[in-house]
C-alpha cells in the first residue's frame, strides 16, 4: 500500500517526461536535375528564419528537381528530405473536389442540386438552413455554412485533449447551433466545414468515400505514398516529417508530432491527406493533364468565384493563387504543424510542392520574417 | 462534470432561508488564515469539459483579510501551482475581491473577481534557432495576464482554538494573448479546500 501510494505520488509530482515515439528516416541523396542554386540557397535561408525543414520539389519539362533544407527531426537531427512525407492539410480539398467532379461524370450527384438529396438526415439534422445549399456551394466556399474549426468549445477542447481523434460527426456538431454566415450563394468565404460535409455526401454516396478517393485517385495514379484517414497502424507513420509549433507566438516552437497526426486523423475533407512532394505533384499533374477528370469538369472546377473585392479567388476545390506576379492553379494548406503548397502555373507550364514542418495556423513571428523569403523563391522559380 | 457545479449551487441555494442568520456568520472573524486547497486544472470553456480538470492536479496557497471585520469581503490572495500533461504545467498567481453571504448554520456562498498573472510552461521542451543553430530550452514558460471569476460555497465555524473552514469553488481564468491568434484562452480551477484559522493571539513569543 505503501508503494502504491509513493508511486501515485511520484506521477504526480514528478515533472513528466515528454516520451516521444516518433522516429522520420533520413532520405538518399536524389540527384538534382537541372538544379537550380538560387532555389537552394532560399530554402537553407528560409529554414534560418526558424523554421525546422522546408521542402521544395518542381517539375519542369519534364524533369522533377528536389530541394531541401532543415531538419524533419530537430531532436534527431534527421535532415529534412523530399522522400519524406507531409500533411498536406487543406490541399485535401482539392482531392475532394476531384472525386465529386468524378461522381459527377458518373451521373451520381449535380452540382446544382441541392444537398439535401445526398445527404444523410442526421447530417441534415446538424447542418442550419440547409435547404437553400447547393453541391457547388459547397465545392467553392459560397454556401454560408459557419466554420467548426473556430468554434472556441472545439479550441479549447482540441488543445486540452491533444492525444484525442475526433469524429467527424462529432467536429460537425460544434456549428449545430450557430446559424448561416450569409445567405447561400450571395459571396464567397472559405470554411472548413464545407468540405467536412462534401466527405459526408460522398460518403453516403459512395458508402465510403476513402476507398472511392483511393480507387479513383491513389491506385489510378499509383500514389504509393499517399495516405487518406491516417490511423496509429498507417504507414505513413514510418516517414512522415516531425512537426512543430509556436504555441505561445514567440518564436520558440516545441515538438507536436502526435499532436499533429490526431488533429490529421480527425479530419476528413477539409483535411486528413498524408503525401510525399513526389506524389503530390504527380496528382497535380494528372488532374491538369485531365487524366483524372474530363475536360468539362476540369474547366467547371476553374470557374472563379470572386472575393468582395472582385479578385477571382477559388473555383470548385481549385485556388487561385497569385505568387511573383503569376497565377498558380492549386491549393494551400495549414494546420497545427505543417504548412504546404502545391501548385501549377500555365504560364511557365511549372508545377511545385513546398511544405515545411511548422505550424501555420496561429500566427508566429517566425512565419513574418519567412514570407518574405517564400516571395524570393517564388520570383526565383519563376523568373 | 456538471456534479461539481450542483454541489456548489446546492450548498449554496438550497440554504437561502436561512439567510436570517448571516447576522451571526459575520462575527468573529479571522484575518490571515492559511488557505490550502487542491486544485484541478483544464483550458475549457466555463463549465464545458469539467472531465478533463480532473486528469490536472495542482496546489494551492494563499491568505485572505477582511474589507469590513467580518468574512463577506475579503480580499484574497493566492499562488497555484497545476500540473498540466496536455497542455503545460503553470502557476496562477492571482488577487481577488471574494463577497460571501451567509446562509445560516455557518454555510456560505461566494463570488469573486480579481486580477492574476499565469506563468505558463509548454508541456514539451521548446526549441529556439540562435545563430544559426537549434537550441533547446526546457519547456520555455511565458506570463499572461489573467482574469479570474469564480463561484463556491463552504462552511464556517468560529473556534477561539485554531478552527478550519472546508471550501469549494469553481474559478475562470481569462487568459490573455495566449498566442497572436487566440487573444483569449478560458481555463478553469476545481477548487476543493480549507481555511486554517490559527489564533495568532495564543502565539507564544519568548
Amino acid at each position: 500500500m505503501k508503494t502504491y501510494a509513493i508511486s501515485i505520488l511520484l506521477s504526480i509530482f514528478c515533472m513528466q517526461v515528454h516520451a516521444q515515439d516518433w522516429s522520420v528516416r533520413a532520405c538518399a541523396d536524389k540527384p538534382n536535375e537541372a538544379a537550380n542554386p538560387a532555389l537552394q540557397d532560399a530554402l537553407e535561408t528560409l529554414v534560418k528564419t526558424g523554421i525546422p525543414g522546408a521542402v521544395a520539389v518542381v517539375y519542369k519539362k519534364g524533369k522533377l528537381e528536389h530541394y531541401a533544407a532543415g531538419y524533419a527531426s530537430i531532436e534527431d537531427r534527421v535532415p529534412m528530405g523530399t522522400c519524406q512525407g507531409h500533411y498536406l492539410q487543406s490541399i485535401a480539398k482539392l482531392y475532394l473536389a476531384v472525386t465529386v467532379m468524378q461522381l459527377s461524370e458518373m451521373g451520381k450527384v449535380e452540382l446544382d442540386q441541392k444537398i439535401g438529396q445526398y445527404l444523410p438526415a442526421e447530417v441534415l439534422d446538424l447542418l442550419p438552413d440547409s435547404q437553400q445549399i447547393t453541391v457547388r456551394m459547397l465545392l467553392n466556399h459560397t454556401s454560408g455554412l459557419p466554420e467548426y474549426n473556430d468554434v472556441p468549445l472545439y479550441v479549447t477542447r482540441l488543445l486540452q485533449n491533444p492525444d484525442r481523434v475526433f469524429e467527424p460527426m462529432e467536429l460537425l456538431g460544434y456549428v449545430n447551433s450557430k446559424k448561416l454566415d450569409f445567405e447561400p450563394g450571395s459571396r464567397y468565404s472559405y470554411r472548413n466545414t464545407n468540405y467536412l460535409v462534401l466527405a459526408l455526401m460522398m460518403d453516403h454516396l459512395t458508402l465510403d468515400h476513402v476507398a472511392f478517393m483511393k480507387t479513383q485517385i491513389f491506385d489510378k495514379l499509383g500514389l504509393q505514398n499517399t495516405f487518406y484517414r491516417i490511423s496509429p497502424a498507417s504507414p505513413a507513420k514510418e516517414a512522415i516529417v516531425q512537426s512543430y509549433w509556436d504555441r505561445f507566438s514567440d518564436g520558440k516552437i516545441e515538438n507536436i508530432s502526435q499532436f499533429q497526426w490526431n488533429n490529421v486523423a480527425s479530419m476528413i475533407g477539409d483535411d486528413g491527406i498524408v503525401s510525399t512532394p513526389e506524389d503530390a505533384i504527380l496528382f497535380l499533374r494528372a488532374l491538369m493533364e485531365g487524366r483524372l477528370i474530363s475536360e468539362n469538369s476540369l474547366r467547371e472546377m476553374k470557374s472563379w468565384v470572386k472575393t468582395a473585392k472582385g479578385v477571382e479567388e477559388y473555383g470548385l476545390g481549385l485556388d487561385l493563387g497569385r505568387f511573383a506576379g503569376q497565377e498558380g492553379m492549386g491549393h494551400s494548406g495549414g494546420g497545427l504543424g505543417s504548412g504546404t503548397q502545391l501548385y501549377y502555373f500555365p504560364e511557365k507550364d511549372l508545377y511545385v510542392f513546398m511544405g515545411i514542418n511548422l505550424g501555420t495556423v496561429t500566427a508566429s513571428p517566425i512565419h513574418e520574417k519567412a514570407e518574405e523569403i517564400l516571395e524570393h523563391i517564388y520570383q526565383v522559380l519563376l523568373k | 462534470m456538471k456534479k461539481t457545479l450542483i454541489l456548489i449551487l446546492l450548498l449554496a441555494g438550497s440554504l437561502l432561508p436561512e439567510v436570517s442568520a448571516q447576522a451571526d456568520f459575520q462575527k468573529d472573524w479571522r484575518n490571515f488564515p492559511i488557505v490550502v486547497s487542491l486544485q484541478f486544472h483544464a483550458i475549457s470553456m466555463p463549465f464545458r469539459n469539467m472531465g478533463s480538470n480532473f486528469k490536472n492536479f495542482g496546489l494551492g496557497i494563499g491568505t485572505e483579510v477582511s474589507h469590513n471585520g467580518s468574512q463577506n469581503w475579503v480580499q484574497q490572495f493566492e499562488v497555484v501551482w497545476f500540473k498540466n500533461k496536455a497542455s503545460g504545467n503553470g502557476i496562477h498567481l492571482s488577487t481577488q475581491v471574494a463577497w460571501r453571504p451567509g446562509f445560516g448554520s455557518g454555510v456560505f456562498g461566494e463570488l469573486k473577481a480579481g486580477i492574476g498573472y499565469l506563468i505558463a510552461k509548454r508541456p514539451g521542451d521548446a526549441w529556439a534557432m540562435k545563430d544559426g543553430q537549434w537550441e533547446k530550452l526546457s519547456h520555455g514558460r511565458k506570463g499572461k495576464l489573467t482574469i479570474p471569476i469564480g463561484i463556491g460555497g463552504g462552511y464556517y465555524s468560529y473556534s477561539d482554538n485554531t478552527f478550519v473552514s472546508p471550501f469549494v469553488g469553481y474559478q475562470v481564468l481569462f487568459v490573455s494573448k495566449y498566442n497572436a491568434s487566440i487573444p483569449i484562452m478560458p481555463q478553469s480551477l476545481v477548487q476543493f479546500g480549507g481555511r486554517i484559522h490559527p489564533n495568532y493571539s495564543n502565539t507564544i513569543v519568548d
